[in-house]
């Protein structure tokens, strides 16, 4: 489902990503690990399409498709979802405003009507009780005024109603307590099967005991150094990154 | 100092005084002849220089006849309020509804008496020499005027004209009101407007006013007086002007009158849109909040001054004014001046200005929704100009507002 070949990324002039090589199949669950200054969450911004970041060589596919040229927007209408580690708080906009323009500007561009007023009220009702979204925070501008642990799972409400092909849940769990981290992680696993394929993306073994991977990716210096099953996140657990950073422990 | 040299367009309005002139009228004519057209040497012209912009002006608009009347009878799209029209500057009560099933609402055509006598500024001095056949629009004591009243300022000329519209909107104590004021003359004429507001003890008034006024030169100027506690909400949306200067009056002269104005304005192209305010806290324990938003595109050139004053025996002042601007392009410019002259010792009086872009971090997160960039733009930008429209107590003024600030964005996004 996505496909990166020979990544290499700048960011303010420096070199982020180099040489990252990486796949993930049609309804898997991967997850990527790595120590702090790795480029995970440049990883995240640059297939979502931020465009201060440099991509000088490398594609990324998704479905086959490369979608390195395409604006955000058009990734996101493809199936593409990002899970912020840091929501952002849009003023002035409803979150029932941002949501509906969201969930209508894909249909759009995917060529389906509109949805109804009413059924997207019922479908975001639905969505958000699963969450403990109450109405209150549905009224509220987008983020603003959230707690941490209430962005994330704003962030699940919309990939819950935008039912992306492949998503990337970049550092969910920081800022979370455990319960909210549960909540957070059942709405996401409500979300897996065929069809989807999820990016998990984490420094920590912990979030991938709710959410178990069927792959674990371990990445360092800007691309993948190892790759195994879920037993590789539970070793890195013990020992630590120190293995997979040149000069650190030495 | 040296003289000015001769401006065509001082000539040009010196025809326009009438040979009947009533002596007020002369007076004030030769107040502004005295002044002259207000250029950048006058303070608080600084940044909108008249003289310089203002170098001829069109014919002077007559009372409107049954043609100039059918013009403007084409331009009056049924509308959901109950309308007060005028042509040219003229009152038109031919095209006006009828307010006579309306408890407490009158509407006469006003005389020079009407008005206040005095004036601080050289345009309101025209104005008040060369308006004619106003109206006034009187709320008597203690009515509850539920539905909206719509003021429409409409052409009936076909082409440039100068018009001096000159109009009173009058609430008696403990009168309530809802008024918009919808400005839609057209044409690349020159306007000089003036609007007298007062309110009578515990008198409440939500006024708003859209302002599309395509005038290549644009005057308008709000004269406002509170009496106790009488509180005014009011909130106007300027959009697309290609040289707007208007310029507020405010007197709150009985204790305890409270004040809420706000404004955003929309402009792209080389627009300028000046807010000039002078507030002037003339009794104790009256609130004044000023709040006034721009967004900027293209080579637009927004101006906000802020005067505050408040005398000795005003204590107990409580004022805040604020200004805020988007600019969407390096060419774009907002030039923002308070100005607090506090002689009193008991109050609380601030203010503060800020000046951002788009926040690039805020549209990545909408794109990545899938909303298109352009889309993304708008929603912000719409954010930020219609929380003035907050202030306002009426749902249907707010609404009416709202929907215009999504058409003015839909259809040409100023950048």
């Amino acid at each position: 489902m996505l496909e990166i070949e020979n990544l290499h990324v700048r960011v303010a002039g420096k070199k982020i990503l180099d040489g990252l090589n990486l796949t993930v199949e049609d309804g898997q669950v991967a997850a990527i690990m790595g120590p702090n200054g790795s480029g995970k969450s440049t990883l995240s911004y640059v297939v979502a399409g931020r465009a201060d970041y440099e991509v000088e060589q490398g594609s990324i596919k998704l479905d086959g498709a490369d979608i390195l040229e395409m604006s955000p927007a058009e990734r996101a209408a493809r199936g593409l979802f990002l899970v912020f580690q840091y929501p952002l708080e849009i003023p002035g906009v409803a979150t029932m405003t941002f949501l509906k323009a969201a969930l209508n500007a894909q249909r759009k561009a995917r060529g389906e009507a509109e949805l109804p007023t009413l059924e997207f009220m019922k479908q975001v009702r639905a969505a958000a009780a699963k969450l403990n979204i109450s109405q209150d925070m549905l009224k509220r501008p987008v983020n603003v005024g959230f707690s941490g642990g209430e962005k994330k799972r704003m962030e699940v409400l919309q990939m819950a109603l935008l039912e992306p092909r492949f998503a990337i849940l970049d550092e969910m769990d920081s800022g979370l307590d455990i319960d909210a981290l549960k909540t957070c992680a059942e709405g996401v696993n409500a979300l897996r099967g065929e069809g989807r394929s999820l990016l998990v993306i984490t420094h920590y073994q912990r979030l991938l005991n709710f959410i178990p991977p069927d792959v674990v990716h371990v990445m360092s210096r800007g691309k993948i150094v190892r790759s195994g099953g879920p037993d590789l996140a539970l070793a890195l657990e013990a020992t630590g990154y120190a293995d997979y950073t040149e000069g650190a422990a030495a | 100092m040296t003289a000015l040299a001769p401006n065509p367009a001082e000539e040009d309005l010196a025809t326009f005084l009438p040979a009947d002139a009533s002596p007020s009228a002369r007076l004030f004519f030769d107040q502004f002849r005295k002044a002259g057209l207000p250029n950048r040497r006058v303070e608080s012209w600084h940044y909108s220089d008249l003289r310089a912009r203002l170098r001829a002006v069109p014919p002077l608009a007559r009372a409107p006849d049954e043609a100039a009347r059918a013009v403007a009878r084409q331009k009056l799209a049924a509308g959901a309020f109950l309308r007060v029209v005028t042509v040219d500057g003229f009152y038109a009560p031919e095209l006006s509804d009828d307010f006579s099933a309306v408890a407490g609402v009158e509407i006469i055509r006003a005389g020079e008496a009407d008005f206040a006598g005095e004036t601080a500024d050289a345009l309101l001095d025209l104005n008040a020499a060369l308006a004619r056949g106003g109206f006034v629009l009187d709320i008597a004591a203690g009515a509850r005027v539920e539905t909206v009243i719509e003021i429409v300022a409409l052409a009936g000329a076909e082409t440039d004209r100068s018009r001096f519209g000159r109009n009173l909107i009058r609430l008696g104590a403990g009168a309530h009101a809802k008024i918009v004021e919808t400005r839609d003359e057209g044409f690349a004429g020159f306007g000089d407007s003036a609007l007298f507001i007062a309110l009578g003890e515990d008198a409440q008034l939500d006024y708003a006013c859209r302002c599309r006024e395509t005038a290549s030169v644009e005057v308008q100027s709000l004269n406002v007086t509170l009496a106790a506690r009488a509180n005014l909400r009011s909130v106007a949306l300027l959009a697309q002007t290609p040289f707007l200067r208007r310029q507020y009056f405010v007197s709150l002269a009985g204790e305890g009158a409270e004040l809420q104005l706000a404004g955003a304005a929309i402009l792209g192209r080389t627009d300028h849109a000046d807010v000039t305010l002078a507030v002037r806290h003339d009794a104790p324990a009256c609130t004044s909040r000023e709040t006034f938003k721009y967004v900027l595109g293209d080579h637009a050139n927004g101006v906000f001054q802020g005067k505050i004053v408040v005398p000795p025996h005003a204590q107990k002042t409580d004022g805040k004014m604020m200004c805020r601007g988007l600019l969407l392009s390096d060419e774009a410019a907002l030039s923002a001046k308070p100005e607090l002259e506090i002689f009193a010792d008991d109050v609380a009086c601030g203010h503060g200005a800020a000046v951002t872009k788009l926040d690039a971090q805020q549209l990545f997160y909408l794109e990545t929704r899938g909303v298109p960039h352009i889309e993304a733009e708008k929603i912000l930008i719409d954010a930020f100009a219609a929380d003035v429209f907050e202030m306002l107590d009426s749902e249907a003024l707010r609404d009416v507002l709202r929907a215009d600030l999504s058409e003015l964005l839909g259809e040409e996004k100023p950048a």
